[in-house]
């Protein structure tokens, strides 16, 4: 049988035991897998992987059980549990199957792994290190190659289906002097095309390079408020926190985001402008398919005033307001007009944070961590990494902040944002 | 079950693992009185390592029958030979495994759904009733369990069951200001549902306890940043010896240069203070994770890390221990059938001192206590940050006011230097997962500890 008839058999099986309406996703794929770690390219892995899951409704009430098998007394079995468990839930009318009946098959990416080509890039990335920084020290790194095909059917006559194919690049490493050590630093990167050096990907060149400058860093003293700029993949972390703090199902839901009243209101300095775009043709991974909706793009943030949140079909009907075609995540944040140099150029005294390593923001958005592979800029300069250094601010009031947008941007596959410039973060060293 | 199903293999062709797997999950939720979350979720399958010029070919399969592992010892040991075509041979030969034979202690999941359903009904219950002002309330149930039979071409045997059960509450009000803050508390631990929770009731004293933190919390204030004296709780003493010292005590990252690499025999912490990664027991007592048998075949012995202050070794996988002449200590573990063992922790802890809480409370003229924490990370410098979750001020001597949300930072060995008073009492913690390539749930724990931390605040 093929994917599309096992979940229409799963379907078949739900209803049998006794649900009004069903849902059922059914995967299949293979991974092929590189690994470096202890100093060596030490493993090759290939990974078979199957999962079905189970959405079963009686009246609105929900129960979910998933598996890893296509074993047709498997699927019976999981079927039995997932009705079994919405039979004792409790009734919720939010609770519903997506309603855009849609049957649409899509189709990206290479489905085929070119096994000798992903070496061949691999070995490369480690001479080129070698050659060039051979003071970076690599902990652990893999290139992979997926392959999968996704069927979502409903019993209400959804059937969407897709498949894709592609790479992915992640390397985590540290630069070492004598007894001393950097931070550690990574990056990581989805790419379609095995045909660029791997130090080429998300701006992993910059990432290393300024890592090397990360051995012997300064512990600040005191206090102060100051202007910080922070890296994309690091801006990128922060407006995560954002979209879970006061964007989603939850905070929205039980009404502690302080975001709940500002659709249309500004919540953002007027230069930003933050969307999530899952079907870009500028990302290797983007998806086409999103909570058993077709996924679509979406903004979020348009000239500072807040245009959506991004509420799941059940968030949506739970909280009154709109959901959002998206599902989040697929960051673009537009480019400004300066370029990075003219942004560090015009701070007095900052940081340039590359990571922040901090714990969960608060409900408010209150946040602390550590800046983490970071540099002290002063006078428009960059004069030395730091360590023992923390920040703290609130994430809303971080946005209203900004002060300037880098003209560059990093594409890793999943997002594409710039460096952001941020004013008045509260910047302490011991 | 599934003992004895890898029996039928009695040799390999070369040095091999062959690991069958099962890993149950349920997940149940409660939001505010409405189910959010309702599932139960099984992954099973079955994976072959093979070992060929110091390299390693892996392979698995959602299937689990006889055809299945064959297959995955052919792709397994193709696997290994492309390595071993394209890549020069590495390191010398590893020993062969001390043979073991090793059936741990099934235990049946007797709960049903329904009844977890209507546990967690009746806390959600108690709180929507006793305390109704509370602008947001999470109760919710996970449980986990890894079920591994492995077999290796050198005799061992190993059958394991480790299941985790815990309850969550989160627990949300709002300020005067109107900003939310929120109380995480979670229970239970190593076990099936049944072995730690049999009467909602009897956790009310703690949710009530809870509540009682949350209200101070929402009355708090913000910590002063600056390096304070603190002391931190068994919550934290565990964080810092798991976060802090033990990733750079894994012989994997001592290889790629983490900063312990170059301490090993030299001191690095007060000598009060001695940290061991435990296999499976502590005076008597089965600890979280208990590890006997590794799932690569070795026998699983405790890993001293820090004795009396002076760091004495790390935690090793065959491959590292080979290589550092060291003796294996049983750290390599796969959380799925799809995953290759990683050297990783099992239940990390500082050891207990003679001091009480009341008197390192009396000890600090202007400081903090904090109690909770929320997440914690740390890098190959030792540098860590734990997200602290609730905590008071000590003023002359006694606890002050509750504090918000704020975080802790400072480097492992420097931190552990200004350690001079630890506590005598000794509690472990099960509810926490490793990340590192693949997750893995630990045990962590230990005594109050005083010391001195980087407070980050307004």
């Amino acid at each position: 049988m093929n994917l599309e008839q096992i979940a229409r058999k799963g379907l078949e099986y739900l209803t049998a035991e006794g649900a009004t309406d069903g849902e059922c996703l059914v995967y299949r794929g293979t991974k092929i897998e590189f690994n470096y770690s202890s100093g060596t390219l030490d493993l090759l892995r290939t990974v078979d992987s199957v999962a079905v899951a189970f959405k079963a409704l009686v009246g609105t009430k929900k129960g979910t059980a998933s598996l890893n098998s296509l074993e047709d007394a498997d699927l019976r079995r999981a079927a039995k549990d997932a009705v079994s468990s919405a039979k004792i839930s409790k009734e919720d009318p939010a609770e519903g199957l997506p309603e855009e009946i849609v049957q649409k098959s899509f189709s990206a990416g290479p489905l085929t792994p070119d096994k000798e080509e992903m070496l061949r890039l691999f070995n490369g990335f480690f001479a080129e290190l070698q050659e060039k920084y051979p003071q970076i020290s690599v902990d652990s790194a893999t290139i992979a190659h997926s392959v999968g095909e996704r069927v979502f059917c409903t019993t209400n006559g959804i059937r969407l289906t897709q498949r894709y194919g592609g790479y992915s690049f992640s390397p985590m490493f540290m630069a070492r002097e004598g007894e001393s050590t950097s931070s550690f630093n990574y990056f990581s990167a989805l790419f379609l095309n095995p045909d660029r050096p791997l130090l080429d990907l998300a701006g992993g060149r910059q990432v290393v390079e300024d890592t090397l400058l990360q051995i012997n860093p300064v512990s600040m003293e005191g206090k102060f408020e100051g202007e910080v700029i922070f890296t994309p993949a690091c801006f990128g972390d922060l407006l995560g926190s954002v979209e879970g703090n006061f964007l989603s199902d939850g905070a929205l839901i039980d009404g502690t985001s302080i975001w709940k009243d500002k659709i249309g209101k500004p919540v953002a300095a007027p230069c930003f402008q933050w969307s999530c775009r899952p079907r870009s043709e500028e990302l290797a991974g983007g998806c086409f398919v999103t909570g058993g909706y077709e996924a679509k793009d979406s903004d979020l943030i348009k000239n500072g005033i807040l245009q959506d949140f991004v509420l799941s079909r059940y968030g949506a009907k739970k909280t009154g307001l709109s959901r959002n075609p998206s599902g989040g995540g697929f960051y673009f944040v537009d480019a400004g007009d300066k370029s990075l140099n003219d942004m560090i150029s015009t701070v007095r005294h900052g940081l340039l944070v590359g990571r922040f390593s901090g714990g969960s923001p608060a409900g408010d958005g209150t946040f602390s961590g550590i800046a983490k592979n970071s540099f002290e800029i002063r006078d428009g300069k960059i004069t030395n990494a730091v360590s023992e250094t923390m920040i703290s601010g609130n994430l809303a009031q971080m946005l209203l902040d900004i002060t300037e947008i880098s003209a560059e941007r990093i594409n890793d596959g999943t997002c594409v944002l710039p460096w952001v410039k941020v004013k008045n973060l509260t910047v302490s060293g011991q | 079950m599934f003992e004895g199903t890898l029996n039928s293999f009695s040799s390999f062709a070369a040095d091999t693992e062959l690991r069958r797997q099962c890993n149950r999950t349920r997940r149940i939720g409660y939001l505010n009185g409405d189910v959010v979350a309702n599932a139960l979720s099984e992954s099973s399958g079955i994976n072959a390592r093979v070992f060929r010029g110091g390299r390693c070919g892996f392979s698995s399969s959602p299937e689990t029958d006889l055809a299945a592992a064959e297959r995955v010892l052919k792709a397994a040991s193709d696997n290994a030979r492309f390595l071993a075509d394209h890549l020069p041979e590495i390191g010398k030969p590893l020993p062969p495994r001390t043979v073991t034979s090793f059936t741990g202690k099934w235990e049946e999941d007797t709960t049903s759904q329904r009844e977890i359903l209507e546990f967690l009904g009746q806390i959600d219950g108690y709180l929507a009733s006793r305390y109704p002002n509370l602008v947001s309330r999470y109760v919710g149930c996970s449980c986990l369990s890894l079920e591994k039979e492995l077999k290796t071409n050198d005799g061992v045997y190993a059958y394991s069951f480790l299941p985790r059960s815990n309850v969550a509450l989160s627990l949300t009000a709002m300020t005067e200001e109107g900003t939310p803050v929120e109380r995480v508390q979670i229970f239970g631990g190593s076990g099936v549902f049944a072995r730690n929770f049999s009467d909602p009731a009897l956790l009310y004293p703690e949710i009530d306890r809870l509540v009682e933190e949350l209200m101070q919390k929402r009355e708090g204030v913000f910590a002063d940043a600056g390096r304070k004296t603190c002391i931190i709780a068994p919550e934290l003493s565990g964080m810092l010896a798991h976060e802090a010292v033990g990733h750079t005590a894994e012989a994997d990252f001592v290889i790629s240069g983490s900063v312990a690499g170059p301490y090993r025999g030299k001191e690095v912490a007060s000598p009060l203070v001695t940290l061991t990664d435990f296999a499976n027991t502590f005076r008597g007592q089965t600890l979280p994770t208990p590890i006997y048998v590794d799932d690569e075949g070795t026998l699983a012995r405790d890993a001293v890390l820090i004795d009396g202050g002076i760091l004495t070794g790390w935690m090793h996988n065959r491959s590292s221990a080979n290589r550092y002449g060291d003796t294996p200590t049983g750290n390599a573990l796969a959380f799925g059938f799809a995953d290759e063992p990683l050297i990783r922790m099992r239940n990390t802890a500082i050891l207990p001192g003679t001091d009480t809480l009341s008197d390192m409370v009396s000890s600090i003229d202007d400081g903090y206590y904090f109690t909770a924490t929320g997440n914690g990370q740390a890098d190959a410098t030792g540098e860590f940050m734990f997200g602290i979750t609730m905590g008071y001020e000590i003023k002359k001597g006694k606890l002050g006011r509750a504090l918000r949300d704020t975080t802790v930072s400072g480097v492992a060995f420097d931190v552990l230097k200004t350690v001079d008073m630890i506590s005598d009492q000794m509690v472990w913690l099960n509810s926490g997962m490793c990340g590192k390539k693949q997750p893995f749930p630990v045990g962590m724990g230990g005594p109050h500890v005083k010391c001195k931390m980087n407070v980050g605040g307004k």
